[in-house]
């Protein structure tokens, strides 16, 4: 039972980040920069590409999983609902791997600064975000 | 209700079971290797550097060769790796070590995170890089 709901969770986080990436791709590939999908274009050209995407599911995971643990209690659910909720859904939307690898791939690029930016935006946003949640739900 | 440019149904199959392996290998290795309170995850640290080499490894060969096919690409990069690994486990357990006072713990966990993440990350992006070299010039 508890396995299958963090299943379902998961899955749907990890949707819904793919839907924001190819938002994001879609939307940077019509401003004529960058390459689609998971940012597997060619390093030489202009690079401004950005990882927002990135930024934007981690920080609102990061709030998801802070008001996980107020909520269920409130309402009473039992305990699988609050690991669906944080394991599953704010698991599956955030990514630690894609948050170190652009980072990484800046550093290649050598957008020394925009990496940096990439490392202390998604901590400052999440870490923020997660406080909100907290505050919110209890 | 398809986007030009939005990627087709093969791509969402491929991260929605990328996803729930990813997932169920996360849930599962927290379930045989609980993270203990008051101390470093350990469990989801190693989740986290293992996911970003591989990512960064598959990343640099998907560059090299842009013609994998974008579904396979999706359901390992953004499904498999994206699920496995977590970021907000990572911030809420920094949160709850703060609130406990347990300043060290916290400041080891992140330090290291970055450090192993990203270290990772470069070691697998070197590889990648390496492993394109090697076939190319076998070719």
């Amino acid at each position: 039972m508890g396995a299958a709901l963090v299943g379902v969770f998961g899955v749907a986080g990890a949707l819904l980040r793919f839907a924001v990436d190819s938002w994001f791709a879609h939307r940077t590939q019509r401003h004529g920069s960058s390459s689609a999908g998971h940012r597997t274009g060619s390093s030489t050209g202009t690079p401004r590409h950005w990882p927002w995407a990135t930024l934007v599911v981690n920080a609102t995971g990061c709030l998801i999983i802070g008001l996980s643990i107020g909520i269920t209690g409130r309402l009473g659910l039992a305990p699988e609902w609050q690991t669906a909720v944080a394991t599953g859904l704010a698991g599956g939307l955030t990514t630690f791997s894609s948050w170190t690898t652009a980072t990484v791939r800046l550093l290649s690029e050598s957008r020394s600064g925009a990496a940096a930016l990439n490392v202390g935006a998604n901590l400052a946003a999440g870490f923020a975000a997660a406080a909100i949640g907290i505050a919110i739900a209890s | 209700m398809k986007h030009a440019g939005m990627p087709d149904w093969r791509a969402w199959l491929a991260v929605a079971a990328g996803g729930l392996a990813g997932t169920e290998l996360r849930y599962g290795l927290g379930l045989v290797f609980p993270d203990a309170a008051g101390a470093v995850p350990w469990t989801t640290l190693g989740i986290n550097v293992a996911g970003s080499f591989v990512l960064a490894a598959l990343t640099t060969l998907w560059i090299a060769r842009p013609h994998t096919a974008f579904w396979v690409r999706a359901g390992l990069g953004p499904g498999l790796l994206g699920a496995f690994t977590t970021f907000s486990a990572l911030v809420f357990s920094i949160d709850q070590l703060a609130r406990a006072g347990e300043h060290p713990v916290w400041l080891i966990y992140l330090g290291l995170s970055l450090l192993l993440g990203l270290g990772a990350a470069a070691a697998g992006w070197r590889t990648g890089r390496l492993m394109v070299d090697r076939t190319e010039a076998v070719r």
